[in-house]
């Protein structure tokens, strides 16, 4: 209670906690694009990158610059919070110090980022994914090179193979085997795709979100795909994250769905909006520390959490807020 | 009655003088501007540089560099706008907080090409003020080199697009003053010779842009964006003031008149064009101004980016002006060009009364429409935008651009078809007719006469609709989905008496007979021009096909240009001036 207030006081002095701190608990970063009151141009309230500690109940701090509406964030895994990028409409936000200092490492050239992706070995090789295509970076940003043309909003790279990423595109899912250097469609008939997630233990398997056509799965690393929709009611998915201790336990979120749940890999869902003020999900992370722990962002109501694997949710700040992605970093 | 009377004498006796040229003009703005207590870089400027009340405007400076909320594009132009305006008055404990607020603030860059020019405008001018300074002392982390050179590229990009396939953000009553601000600030303060050039000849051309589709003080025409207000009210739009200002109409005795003060603000950022040394080149008064001779002219624009549902980023855009010395009947082709705030077309006529406009439109939204422009999440993308702009889904909404409506216009004669789709959310057109109209009805022909003044419109529409009363004006409604209007406008000047006008209405040929089939209108004008179109198809005239794609960049007699040429000549008697934008060099000839 006493550490609480005494962050509550800080913050009510202005300082800026810029570093997490080293403590055993995980890190919660969340970008943030809007919040009901944001008018571009205006006096606003902050939008961009927000991190908590599941202790710190309604608490989140703000790092780096303010109101770049944040699309999506991405924390370089083991790096400690140290390396991490924002991406926004004014470009990418890089840090490599834990949040003291931020460069904007795109020009003119690149804008409207949805999505950025590291290679979970290489911390030089970033990829993002804009309105107008993928870039790619193989020095941590400084240069960038377009791989793709079209709509991405979401970029995945293979965790047990670094050469070989997923993108979830408005003219479907595409997939590269060569470290994003060429793209090509996989199997999947429909266009505007959402997210794209990979099984934590099956690198062949895959689910997707679309827009209006529900969840996809394949489990061939893209060749063939499955519609899933037993016990599914809705039709456009933003985000989808499985369980990584326990991979039949999948979770799923998009517009007005509350949270799906499936027990059996994603055959099979049921649907829970117990907490929720708003059912437009956004964004799901399951803790890895502890997997009965669930984040949720949503569409205009902030932060919720579940303590009993998405059973039941409650409101843990941000309010207002339109969270686009949620990391966690043990 | 006679109360009245004795007030409007005594208005009259107490009016103060007219300004008559730009200088007197532009004092009068300053005397305005100074006096007033806003924090704004515009009345900090204009105090300081007119030495009046200099201590407030310390005050005011020191308040903007300290409100940390604010950040962002608009900030961005004009913060580094008024502390060069006047850094040479200003404390070192200012010029360290104006320093400081482009390192501690997020100046954000936005999303929409004015947004850019703002941002990067005020980038070029505050990298190039601070040079040499390592990336911990800039906001986005980059060096003062790093900033100079993006903000460079970009700016000389966006010239570039512009000289060659125009705006996309083209015509736009509200809009012009953000792209003309800072085009004013970079003009001025721009060390190197070639973006000051560059700059200059950018004003040029906005104001060039504007001045041919100009008529005491209205933009007329079709705009690419516009809010409600100003369209039904077109002196509202802060275009006025810089038409006041730099072409001297209308001739009124600007502030004392509330029907001229722009919506936002009060329009105070021509007080950096007051301040500054950017002349209009009289050419391009006398083209604002000229009205002896009345004109067809035509123009090709852009899309503005489309990142989803379609093939091509920038297609072109075109446009239709027809300019006399009363009224501007203007037209776009038609389509979605620009989600939200599109004004297709009008016919807007010289008033002494308010509301001097007449349009039709069908009031679209839909989530699509905004996401081929805009990157979010579509289905929170119509919520999101009637935040900002209010009436996005209104369905008597008076902004909107629409892929059922489409348009074919030669010189005061125009056809306005809608084909929409059934079961879209706003079945049905509007008409916008003014309260302020001196005369309107419908006439037994089918044709809905108007007189304002000594202009005469008359649209004829295709199908039947209702009027419905509203504070400003008389709504027309129709909700057949095949829908439209033939619109043919005159004047005094034009046609001699209103009787005489009507009349010649008569002489007019509407064919019909294959609009159920393909909304495909035929017409015989009042002068024995005939205009055959199908919704999105052939635009016949005289049986003679016309392409839109034969439309110049700027193609009439006051500004000639080829799309791609990067080359615009402007024309005024025996006078004409050149902007080569490839060498960046302009040549006059008198």
């Amino acid at each position: 209670m006493m550490k609480r207030h005494g962050i509550l006081l800080l913050l009510m002095l202005g300082f800026s906690l810029t570093a997490p701190a080293q403590v055993s608990e995980p890190t919660v970063y969340a970008s943030v694009f809007s919040t009901k009151l944001f008018v571009v141009g205006a006096a606003n309230p902050q939008t961009g990158m927000f991190y908590h500690r599941p202790s710190e109940d309604t608490v989140w701090r703000h790092t780096g610059a303010k109101n770049i509406r944040a699309n999506a964030l991405a924390v370089f895994p083991g790096s400690d919070g140290r390396i991490r990028y924002t991406a926004s409409g004014n470009g990418l936000h890089k840090t490599t110090d834990g949040g003291n200092n931020w460069k904007i490492t795109t020009g003119w050239r690149i804008t409207e980022i949805w999505a950025v992706s590291l290679d979970p070995v290489d911390p030089s090789a970033v990829y993002i994914g804009t309105a107008y295509g993928i870039y790619k970076s193989t020095d941590q940003g400084d240069t960038w090179k377009q791989v793709f043309t079209g709509f991405v909003s979401c970029i995945i790279v293979d965790r047990t193979n670094p050469s070989v990423l997923y993108a979830a595109t408005e003219l479907g899912v595409y997939k590269s085997t060569d470290r994003g250097e060429t793209w090509q469609r996989t199997g999947l008939s429909i266009d505007r795709t959402r997210t794209v997630t990979q099984h934590p233990k099956d690198p062949q398997t895959l689910l997707v979100g679309t827009e209006k056509h529900g969840i996809y799965a394949t489990s061939n690393g893209g060749r063939t795909w499955t519609k899933r929709e037993a016990g599914i009611d809705h039709e456009t998915f933003y985000t989808i994250a499985f369980d990584p201790s326990d991979p039949s336990i999948v979770y799923a979120g998009g517009y007005a769905t509350g949270v799906y749940r499936s027990k059996d890999g994603g055959y099979s869902w049921r649907r829970t909006c117990v907490g929720f003020a708003v059912e437009h999900i956004h964004s799901i992370a399951v803790d890895p520390t502890d997997t009965r722990r669930v984040y949720a962002g949503t569409m205009g109501a902030g932060m919720y959490r579940s303590e009993d694997r998405g059973e039941n949710w409650r409101f843990i700040g941000l309010p207002g807020a339109q969270v686009g992605r949620i990391v966690i970093e043990p | 009655m006679k109360t009245i009377g004795i007030l409007g004498w005594m208005f009259l006796a107490v009016q103060p003088a007219i300004p008559q040229d730009f200088f007197s003009r532009a004092q009068k703005l300053l005397d305005v501007v100074r006096a007033e207590r806003e924090i704004s870089p515009y009345v900090i400027a204009a105090k300081i540089r007119t030495n009046n009340d200099r201590q407030t405007a310390l005050i005011l400076l020191d308040s903007l560099t300290r409100d940390r909320a604010i950040g962002g594009m608009f900030y961005c132009y004009s913060l580094i706008g008024a502390f060069l305006y006047t850094r040479d008055a200003l404390p070192d404990s200012l010029h360290r907080k104006v320093r400081l607020a482009f390192r501690e603030r997020t100046m954000y860059r936005g999303d929409t090409e004015n947004h850019w020019v703002m941002y990067y405008t005020g980038l070029y001018l505050a990298a190039q003020t601070w040079p040499g300074e390592a990336r911990e002392m800039w906001f986005n982390g980059k060096s003062s080199e790093e900033n100079f050179r993006e903000a460079e590229g970009w700016l000389n990009h966006w010239m570039h697009t512009t000289f060659t396939i125009g705006q996309g953000e083209f015509d736009s009553p509200t809009y012009i003053t953000t792209f003309l601000t800072p085009m004013m600030v970079l003009h001025e303060f721009a060390a190197d010779p070639v973006m000051k050039k560059k700059a200059q000849m950018m004003l040029d051309l906005l104001f060039a842009d504007f001045a041919v589709e100009h008529l005491e003080g209205n933009y007329g025409g079709g705009h690419s964006r516009d809010y409600p207000e100003d369209i039904i009210n077109p002196l509202g739009a802060p275009s006025t003031m810089w038409a006041w200002m730099y072409f001297g109409k209308p001739e009124f005795a600007q502030w004392e008149e509330a029907r001229y003060r722009p919506r936002n603000r009060g329009g105070w950022e021509t007080t950096f064009g007051a301040l500054g040394s950017y002349r209009l080149p009289e050419i391009i008064r006398l083209i604002a101004t000229d009205r002896t001779e009345a004109y067809a002219h035509t123009e090709t624009k852009r899309v503005r980016n489309i990142i989803r549902f379609g093939a091509e980023k920038n297609p072109p855009s075109y446009k239709y002006s027809y300019v006399t010395q009363d009224y501007i009947l203007g037209s776009l082709s038609g389509g979605i060009l620009q989600p939200i705030q599109q004004h297709t077309w009008d016919v807007t006529f010289v008033s002494e009364k308010p509301n001097n406009s007449i349009f039709t439109l069908h009031p679209y939204y839909s989530g699509r429409e905004l996401a081929m422009f805009f990157p979010e999440e579509i289905k929170f993308l119509a919520d999101e935008v009637d935040r900002y702009h209010l009436v996005y889904t209104n369905p008597d909404k008076w902004n909107s651009s629409s892929p059922f409506e489409r348009t074919f216009q030669y010189r005061n004669t125009l056809i306005v078809l809608y084909d929409i789709k059934k079961g879209e959310m706003q079945p049905h057109i509007n008409g916008f007719f003014p309260k302020t109209l001196d005369e309107r009805w419908v006439d037994c022909s089918g044709w809905i006469i108007c007189r304002a003044g000594d202009v005469y419109v008359a649209l004829y529409p295709l199908r039947p609709g209702a009027w419905i009363e509203e504070k400003v004006n008389w709504r027309w409604r129709s909700n057949a989905l095949k829908n439209g209007v033939i619109v043919e406008v005159g004047s005094k000047r034009e046609d001699g008496s209103f009787a005489g006008f009507r009349k010649s209405l008569g002489k007019t040929l509407i064919d019909t007979s294959a609009f159920d089939s393909h909304v495909s209108v035929r017409f015989r004008n009042r002068h024995g021009i005939e205009m055959k179109y199908i919704f999105d198809g052939v635009r016949l005239l005289n049986g003679k096909e016309i392409q839109l794609s034969d439309y110049g960049f700027f193609d009439g007699p006051f500004i000639q240009s080829e799309t791609g040429s990067g080359r615009v000549t402007l024309r005024h008697k025996t006078r004409t001036r050149v902007l080569d934008f490839n060498k960046a060099e302009i040549i006059e000839s008198k």
